[in-house]
């Protein structure tokens, strides 16, 4: 999925768990989930800290859409 | 540490007014054993069925198979920290019905357990075809959370081994085979001149009823560490696994462990096997890391020449193997992976998610997508309710006629990640 749609040349940022998998099949914007069953949320968190959670990677995933990559790139979320 | 195993081959199984084994014949009394079963808080109908190799009987859903074994020497007792006490087993003496097992059964998650034929195609692709079952329906209290479910299906069914394994504490065994292993320098003393090898037994751990135990604890709780292989064979690991069928590893997996088994095998005569080290496959990245450099770490402290490793599941998990692999790989230690493969219906398909260069020497279990047709038999032990929806079924795999068109996927144990079943690859 995310190389069809980059190939169209679309930028695409693959926010997934296991980022190993994703540099295998060669995603170029990497951003790390939480855990496979709950990439974009945290059960053991309070919905205050939840939200916050799910803030910083979506606002991770967007700095990595508007970075220029030159290499497959792993955005940490801060 | 040095275990002996008596195994009492069973050529039969018998409902009986009184549980005992006599001549090679398992008999039980069904009405103890559903008491044994019915026993476990929260199960609330307990019924037992016989299944022999050949018979037109298939077992669906199963949950786990489990081989009778009783402690009649030694330290400790089977099933340790879950049934017995959590005392350290693996030596003296332990007491084996080969060719039983209790095989359970009944909905948990429905689709991810699996199907046991007894004749026809289907029981070539599954190992506990060839065996004499006891094989316990249980249905939980209404209302009752799935993974409270799981436990108490998952206690029920060791009880109910446990039991018939006390059966075999007073039979003489036909066969009695000696493992041994010893400390590192005397090992090294010993066999001077061979290759010492280690073991790396990658545990279900994904949680969500993806998991396995070890002397009672949740393995996605622990860090990689070291089991003698013999306390393997007193059942120190257990399966509490809702998980694809094909390549879970079950209870009697564990007792029977191929690897281990073929490691002793050649032990002292062309190779020295060292240790078995044990790590989880948990569903955080953190974690897979974790446990990964744990894992090369003590095959690096241990100074090995070799490691095999083999794997549970398939998805996430092959992360974990080839995690394992390579940094075993970068201590300089050669390895071997035995996986299996979900590599299309085809076979065309790239076989595992992850994958490195450094993975050179690979052993497959065979291809879990290759799909089969399962001829309708005349008895169904269990419930054909989620056949459909079975891992590996799909809508409208029942024809009129009965037959079932599934993946190996959905057969318990074709594609076993240990290699405990007759598929493989070149």
């Amino acid at each position: 999925m995310v190389k069809e749609l980059e190939r169209t040349g679309i930028p695409v940022v693959h926010v997934c768990t296991v980022t190993p998998i994703s540099m295998t099949v060669g995603a170029n914007r990497i951003v790390p989930a939480v855990a496979i069953p709950h990439p974009l949320g945290n059960p053991a968190l309070t919905r205050d800290e939840e939200k916050d959670v799910r803030r910083k990677i979506v606002a991770t995933a967007l700095r990595a859409l508007t970075t220029p990559v030159t290499e497959q790139t792993i955005f940490e979320v801060q | 540490m040095k275990l002996e195993l008596g195994y009492i081959d069973i050529r039969d199984i018998q409902f009986s007014t009184e549980s005992k084994v006599e001549n090679g014949v398992l008999y039980v009394n069904k009405q103890e054993i559903e008491a044994v079963a019915l026993g476990q808080p929260h199960i609330k109908s307990a019924e037992a069925f016989l299944a022999r190799p050949g018979e037109s009987v298939r077992i669906t859903p199963v949950k786990d198979v489990i081989e009778p074994r009783v402690k009649v020497e030694g330290p400790g007792g089977v099933f340790p920290g879950v049934i017995s006490k959590v005392t350290t087993v693996g030596s003296g003496r332990t007491n084996v019905l080969r060719g039983a097992a209790v095989v359970t059964t009944g909905r948990v998650v429905g689709f991810q357990e699996g199907i046991i034929d007894m004749s026809g195609p289907g029981a070539e692709y599954t190992p506990f075809s060839k065996l004499y079952n006891l094989v316990l329906k249980m249905e939980p209290e209404d209302g009752l959370p799935q993974h409270e479910h799981e436990y108490a299906l998952r206690m029920a069914g060791l009880k109910a081994a446990a039991y018939l394994g006390e059966l075999a504490r007073a039979v003489q065994p036909d066969e009695t085979r000696v493992f041994e292993t010893y400390s590192i320098p005397e090992g090294m003393k010993k066999m001077p001149d061979l290759p010492r090898v280690a073991y790396v037994m990658m545990l279900q751990s994904q949680g969500l009823m993806h998991d396995t135990y070890v002397y009672g604890v949740d393995a996605k709780r622990t860090l990689s560490t070291l089991i003698n292989p013999t306390e393997v064979f007193d059942g120190a690991i257990l399966s509490g696994n809702c998980v694809s069928a094909c390549d879970k590893n079950t209870t009697y997996h564990h007792l029977n462990n191929p690897v281990i088994m073929d490691l002793f095998d050649r032990h002292g005569r062309d190779l020295n096997f060292v240790t078995v080290i044990i790590t989880n496959e948990n569903v955080y990245l953190a974690d897979k890391e974790r446990s990964s450099d744990w894992a090369a770490k003590l095959a690096e402290l241990l100074g090995v020449d070799g490691v095999i490793i083999s794997q549970e599941g398939f998805g996430n998990p092959d992360t974990d193997l080839i995690m394992n692999c390579k940094k075993i790989e970068s201590k300089n230690i050669p390895t071997v992976i035995i996986t299996d493969e979900y590599a299309g219906r085809d076979g065309a398909s790239q076989s595992l998610a992850d994958a490195s260069p450094l993975a050179t020497a690979v052993v497959t279990g065979g291809n879990a997508n290759e799909v089969i047709v399962l001829p309708p038999l005349d008895t169904v032990i269990g419930d054909l309710a989620y056949v459909e929806r079975i891992a590996g079924g799909f809508n409208g795999n029942i024809a009129p006629d009965g037959s079932i068109t599934v993946e190996l996927q959905a057969i318990t144990g074709a594609t076993n990640e240990m290699g405990f079943n007759r598929l493989s690859a070149r």
